[in-house]
């Protein structure tokens, strides 16, 4: 899922410092499961702007709306009569969700509560850890299912670097060498020979390559 | 009744023990009636401030039980009450019961206490030690029940003389002081008697080297723990008696009235050790200044489950000085400071005089002499020390037939194995009576709810003066005034006791004249009344759940007494947010799920088996899983029992009742693969691929012998384990038999870094075999090397004659382990011994390794599949260290046996009992219900993001079809997920955001 | 005990403080309130074992949120006390009681109000 962490409260004020009437809107989706954008962070995120706002002497009105999804154009639509009299739309979504917003709703002001951090899963409860780069072009099956493009610090994809020592990391002796653990685990699965194998340049056209991707399925496309 | 036996049980002392026995039995089909000699229930544990070793609040975890208990339709409760007279037999026993009069009718008092307010008579409160006063017209503390006061008649002035006095009758409006009552014979059948009347604490009175008495700063643990109580009698201040001052530096005495057999107390009375800990320990918390604290002790018997790791911290970290020593003398450094000096030697044999503010003697527990004098009357063996001596093997079984011992009346035990004997009595008491369960219960009915979910809420508000408790301070018409222009409030006003019999009779009636569908009382505290007036409300009709209370006595009236018109409006606020709240509630229907009426006992030791004969013989299917291929577990390998018990016998005639019992099933070679479900409903899959389901789950999977690393285990063939050397004694061993020296080391993988707990039982081994072994050879040599003796209860027994037989005994360092090395054949063990100090050297022809108890090999897996935590050591952690000793924070699952910790194999027979006591009030059900409010998801709404899953400490949310779902038999209704949960798909019945958030706006709606 | 304490505290009772949500927090002070305190049982003590420290957690969130704004986190605390001590609670009341009044009445009122 995205990892998002709220920003700080004073900088969320400071970007609607001249509106009166404002909606924040939640998702259910990633960010509720990552304990930054559901039910209960958006209305506490409205408490607290409207607390603060009357302690500045300028009472701030709020609107709270959690909506299922924020990166699909029909869940924005349902946004439509909260929008209308409010000034600006906080969206406590992932950056897609805040987009999507202020897509749909061109003219109005649409501000971003969270700053969306990776992609990852939990580690504990409250402990999230990035998993995946998103380069476009999956190499886990070559590297025993650990990514090292992502949990290498410098993203090697042929052995580990000069760096690694005693399993660990140079950059840190928290961090296991990627390299180290996709060495451990094919030598378990009995694959090491697979590491031998040339490997072509990765294509590194699938990654952020200059503008936004796009991922088309012909086969689910409606019309 | 075909069989002539009585589907009721007499449970004699309202102590915990008393208690737990009684709600056991209550909850699994029979009717009890608890006898209790005192105006309340409760017994000892009121009185402790805190409970080791968890440090828990006594008062506060016994409380809920009170409530449970005292409310309990199917327990009758007789206080002021003693047993006069036992005939009959088992399964039907004719009793006569002396109930004294009370002089207060407990039916109509409301506790108010206004009457001891009046009463002009102050008395040494014996619930406060003789510390504080109270009144001739008492409660012995606020919690308890029933919830009524009483005279004592010897003190009161008008019993003494009529017209001496009456100011309680003058200010009691509820008319329940009667000094005219007088006393009753009730007669009542039962089908066993449960005895657990509890102990007394030894008096130091005569002990006249203690001075305990005679110098005012000499106190007992006891008075203590008085002093210690935030309750007691100075407020938790720690302070001394004599002059108030704070000590600065304090001793406690063990074995004050234990181990002394000059004056005929030679047992150990098991607990004062722990005690004293936690009490050094707690003083020093209360103390402001950096308390001095000092035991002198002889050995520390810190034995039980967590309690070395208590120790250990108490002397590591919190600073509590440990002085092995018994010490001679107490006397006083002068007249003015009452400073106390002690007068001891130490180990050297060096003599001190060491100077403290204050003194605590560790008193040991006693029969009471009117214990003795019932047993006596029941003709029941009583031992030595007139404590009632229980059959071989039975835990609970008292010499005569349908008569059980719990609690302290079988030994000195601590409050777990107080609670577990309860239950294991209930246990075995219901084992007799199992084909009259259900015979004797009384049920009630209600009328069928109304549906009110479409109406508008329709708010009665019922505002009591309680006597002039409420209405001396708050105006209560005020109240009502206000009340009666609250929106939804369709009716208000004011009862003197709304909780009277005829305010309820008032309440029906309101309720159906003004169409009333919510109700609220504002009167006194939820926890002694809610369930009162909800019982109200179902005989009109409504949900119990539709019930609200304002608490404008305890949280009001009583604490701003003297500000009359604050209190009025805080009064007027705490009624109009219950009110608001009120008017959202729901109604809270009980979830039920169906139990199947089967047991799987995972485990074929002896533990195991003696669970599945109790459930057996109540008739209930049972189904054992044995590992191995073959029933007996551990003891198969054990000779004899503590008290001499012919341990094979015992295991095979257990192994010949599960054979021979219809409803016991046996797969032995067989473990569990996968496991599923919930309390009522589990569905185990076992390794021989056959599925059991099945509503209960008992997990007695023992422990395993440690196998020694140490002192040439393994290496040398005279070195043995304990076990091995009684194998070797039985095999007539000549190693063992014709030996001439034998060393037996103590401790070996126990109390030390890797296993920091006491397996307990190894000092009971040792003196054990050490008696054994002279038995045989009356020459031979027997060196105990040891750290601390720990024979506690009645085993202290066989250490005095070990002593006498001439074993030596001999205590090492755990710095400074012996030494074992080989001289051929033969062993040579050094030692340093504690006295002189210098090593001593032992040629012997064998070793006896007292090898730690360890966790079993599969507690991983199980705690896995049935989610039983494991504590530090790999043992299954109970529910509650005190209150739950063989529940689990998984319902439905029980744990008994090694696999709980280590324990002698009659304890574990105990505990086996107790959990087929605990598990009969789930098996006698058709169906549970939920209890009270729960946890509800909003499935729309959920992410499945986990965090009520992670979070809740009884498993009952899960994930299913994407969504949260929360069994509610298992929900514990403490609304933690509601708090967390990031959506708010999760909310708590009756405690919704929305209806707190609504009381907040309604107290400050004026104000905005 | 009935000792006495200030009479401006206004109690809401709950099953265990685990059930407390950071909203319902935010709205006392929204509402009026110059404030307010959790009372859990001892660390340990918990009936339902966690829930005193789940709420503690939350309190010391909203109290990082009320200082964050400029409202001042001293004016929400969260405390631990067992059922027994009533001579504590009082205490509790007179210590937060003596806090407020040292900081005012809530800054988001004129008008003085009660604390809760």
């Amino acid at each position: 899922m995205i990892i998002a962490q709220q920003k700080s409260i004073q900088d969320i004020a400071s970007m609607i410092e001249d509106c009166n009437k404002v909606l924040l809107v939640g998702c259910a989706g990633c960010v509720t499961v990552c304990l930054a954008g559901g039910e209960k962070e958006t209305e506490v995120l409205a408490a607290s702007l409207r607390i603060k706002r009357r302690l500045e002497n300028k009472p701030l009105e709020t609107v709270t709306f959690v909506a299922t999804r924020q990166c699909d154009p029909e869940y924005i639509e349902t946004l439509e009569s909260y929008v209308k009299d409010v000034d600006a739309v906080i969206s406590l979504a992932c950056g897609v969700g805040v987009q999507y917003v202020a897509e749909r709703f061109s003219d109005k002001w649409v501000v971003p509560a969270l700053n969306t951090n990776f992609i990852g899963g939990s580690l504990n409860h409250g402990e999230w850890e990035e998993r995946c780069g998103l380069c476009g072009d999956c190499v886990l099956h070559r590297t025993g299912g650990i990514c090292p493009i992502i949990r290498c610090s410098k993203s090697i994809l042929n052995g580990p670097c000069g760096g690694s020592q005693y399993g660990k990391c140079e950059i840190s002796k928290d961090m296991d060498c990627a390299w180290q653990l996709i060495y451990d685990r094919m030598k378990a699965l009995g694959k090491l020979d697979k590491l031998m194998e040339y490997q072509p340049p990765k294509d590194w056209s699938k990654s952020r390559d200059g503008g936004p991707r796009r991922a088309v399925r012909e086969d689910v496309m409606i019309d | 009744m075909s069989s002539g036996k009585v589907g009721a049980v007499m449970v004699v002392g309202a102590g915990i023990a008393g208690i737990q026995a009684s709600l056991d039995l209550a909850e699994s089909g029979y009717y009890v009636y608890l006898v209790e000699q005192s105006p309340a229930i409760g017994g000892a544990m009121p009185m402790l401030d805190k409970t080791f070793p968890t440090n828990d609040c006594s008062m506060c975890i016994l409380s809920p039980k009170l409530v449970q208990c005292g409310r309990h339709l199917n327990i009758e409760t007789l206080t002021n009450s003693v047993v006069s007279e036992v005939e009959g037999e088992p399964g039907n026993f004719k009793v006569s019961i002396q109930q004294k009069a009370r002089y207060v009718d407990p039916d109509k008092c409301t506790g108010c206490g206004s009457c001891a307010e009046e009463c002009p008579v102050k008395v040494d409160d014996e619930f406060n030690q003789g510390l504080g006063k109270r009144k001739a017209i008492y409660k012995s503390y606020a919690q308890a029940y029933p919830n009524a006061y009483a005279i004592d008649p010897s003190k009161c002035l008008k019993m003494k003389k009529a017209k001496a006095c009456g100011k309680c009758l003058e200010v009691c409006q509820a008319d329940a002081i009667d000094h005219e009552m007088q006393d009753e014979t009730i007669d009542i059948e039962v089908g066993s008697v449960i005895l657990c009347p509890g102990f007394e604490k030894f008096d130091p009175t005569d002990l006249e080297y203690y001075g305990y008495g005679k110098f005012p700063n000499v106190v007992t643990s006891l008075e203590f723990e008085r002093i210690l109580s935030a309750s007691g009698p100075y407020g938790g201040h720690l302070q001394r008696p004599y002059d108030g001052k704070e000590p600065l530096k304090v001793a406690w005495i063990q074995c004050v009235g234990s181990r002394n057999c000059k004056i005929e107390n030679g047992y150990c009375s098991s607990v004062c050790c722990m005690y004293a800990i936690k009490e050094a320990v707690i003083a020093k918390e209360h103390s402001k200044n950096d308390l001095d604290t000092s035991i002198f002790f002889m050995d520390m018997r810190t034995y039980g489950k967590d309690f070395e790791k208590y120790y250990d911290r108490a002397r590591e970290e919190q600073g509590v000085n440990f002085i092995r020593s018994r010490i001679f003398k107490i006397s006083e450094v002068d007249e003015e400071s009452k400073d106390l000096t002690i007068r001891y030697a130490d180990e050297k044999g060096q003599l001190h005089n060491e100077e403290f503010d204050m003194v605590v003697l560790s008193v040991g527990l006693e029969p009471a002499p009117s214990v003795i004098e019932l047993g006596k009357k029941l003709g029941l063996e009583l031992n030595q020390f007139g404590f009632a001596e229980t059959e071989p093997m039975t835990g609970v079984n008292s010499s005569k037939e349908g008569i059980y011992v719990a609690g302290a009346f079988g030994g000195p035990k601590d409050i777990p194995e107080t609670v577990l004997s309860a239950s294991a009595a209930a246990g075995a008491s219901a084992s007799l009576l199992g084909d009259v369960r259900g015979t004797m219960i009384k049920e009630v009915e209600f009328p069928p709810e109304k549906d009110v979910s479409e109406e508008d809420p329709r708010i009665g508000v019922f505002v009591c003066h309680c006597g002039v408790n409420i209405g001396s301070t708050v105006n209560v018409p005020g109240v009502v005034e206000t009340a009666k222009d609250l929106p939804n409030v369709a009716y208000a006003g004011e009862y003197l006791y709304v909780c009277s019999q005829d305010s309820q009779a008032s309440i029906r009636e309101a309720i159906e004249e003004h169409r009333l569908n919510r109700v609220v009382v504002a009167s006194c505290s939820p926890r002694t009344h809610k369930p009162l007036f909800q019982e109200t409300m179902r005989e009109a009709g409504l949900n119990p759940y539709l019930f609200e209370m304002a608490n404008i006595r305890d949280q009001c009236s009583w604490v701003h007494m003297n500000e009359p018109e604050k209190a009025t409006e805080k009064a007027k606020d705490l009624v109009k947010m219950v009110v608001a709240k009120a008017a959202l509630l729901e109604p809270v229907k009980q979830m039920s799920v169906q139990v199947t009426p089967k047991v799987l006992v995972i485990g074929g030791g002896v533990t195991g088996m003696s669970n599945a004969i109790s459930l057996a013989e109540q008739g209930y299917s049972v189904h054992i899983i044995e590992k191995s291929d073959q029933l007996g577990g551990n003891a198969l390998r054990i000779k004899q029992g503590f008290k001499g018990e012919d341990v094979q016998a015992f295991v095979a005639d257990l192994i010949n009742k599960v054979e021979s019992s219809d409803n016991i099933e046996v797969s032995t070679g067989t473990g569990v693969s996968e496991a599923s479900g919930y309390v009522g409903n589990f569905k185990t899959t076992l390794t021989n691929g056959d599925i059991v389901e099945h509503g209960v789950t008992v997990v007695a999977i023992g422990g395993q012998e440690y196998k020694p690393t140490e002192y040439l285990y393994n290496e040398h063939d005279a070195v043995f384990t304990q076990l091995e050397l009684e194998e070797a004694i039985a095999a007539n061993d000549p190693k063992v038999t014709q030996a001439k020296n034998i060393v037996l080391i103590q401790c070996v993988g126990s109390r030390d870094a890797e296993r920091p707990y006491c397996s307990r039982v190894c000092c009971n081994k040792s003196v054990k075999l050490a008696l054994h072994l002279k038995e045989i050879n009356p020459d031979v040599n027997v060196f105990v090397l040891y750290r601390d003796v720990r024979t506690y209860g009645f085993y202290e027994e066989n250490y005095r004659q070990a002593r006498q037989k001439g074993v030596i005994f001999v205590r090492y360092n755990a710095e400074d382990k012996p030494r074992v090395e080989a001289a051929g054949n033969s062993l040579q063990v050094t030692v340093t011994d504690h006295v002189l100090g210098e090593p001593i050297v032992i040629e012997t022809d064998a070793v006896g390794l007292a090898a730690a108890i360890l966790a079993p090999e599969d507690n991983e897996q199980m705690n896995r599949m049935f989610k039983v935590p494991l504590n530090a050591d790999g043992f299954f952690l109970e529910a509650h260290m005190k209150l739950r000793p063989v529940d689990t924070a998984a319902d439905g699952v029980f744990i008994a046996g090694l696999a709980h910790g280590p324990k002698s194999m009659e304890e574990n027979v105990a505990q086996a009992k107790a959990a087929a006591g605990r598990a009969l009030t789930i098996l006698s059900k058709d169906s549970l219900e939920s209890s009270g409010v729960v946890a509800v998801v909003q499935p729309d709404k959920c992410a499945a993001c986990l965090t009520c899953v992670r979070l809740c400490p009884f498993s009952a949310p899960r994930i299913n079809n994407y969504a949260a779902e929360i069994e509610a038999v298992l929900c514990q209704g403490c609304g933690s997920c509601a708090g967390e949960c990031p959506n708010k798909a999760i909310t708590l019945q009756s405690y919704k955001d929305v209806m707190l958030m609504n009381m907040v706006d309604s107290l400050y709606k004026e104000v905005r | 005990m009935r000792l006495q304490y200030a009479s401006t505290v206004r109690i809401i009772e709950m099953p265990c403080t685990g059930t407390i949500d950071h909203r319902v927090l935010l709205k006392t002070f929204e509402d009026g309130a110059d404030g307010v305190f959790v009372a859990g049982c001892m660390e340990g003590d918990c009936h339902f074992l966690k829930g005193n420290i789940r709420a503690k957690k939350r309190v010391n969130m909203v109290k990082n949120i009320l200082e964050e704004i400029g409202f001042g986190g001293d004016r929400l605390d969260f405390f631990n006390l067992s059922a027994a001590q009533g001579q504590r609670f009082a205490e509790i009341v007179t210590e937060m009681t003596d806090r407020i009044r040292e900081l005012g009445p809530t800054p988001l009122n004129q008008k003085e109000g009660d604390t809760a």
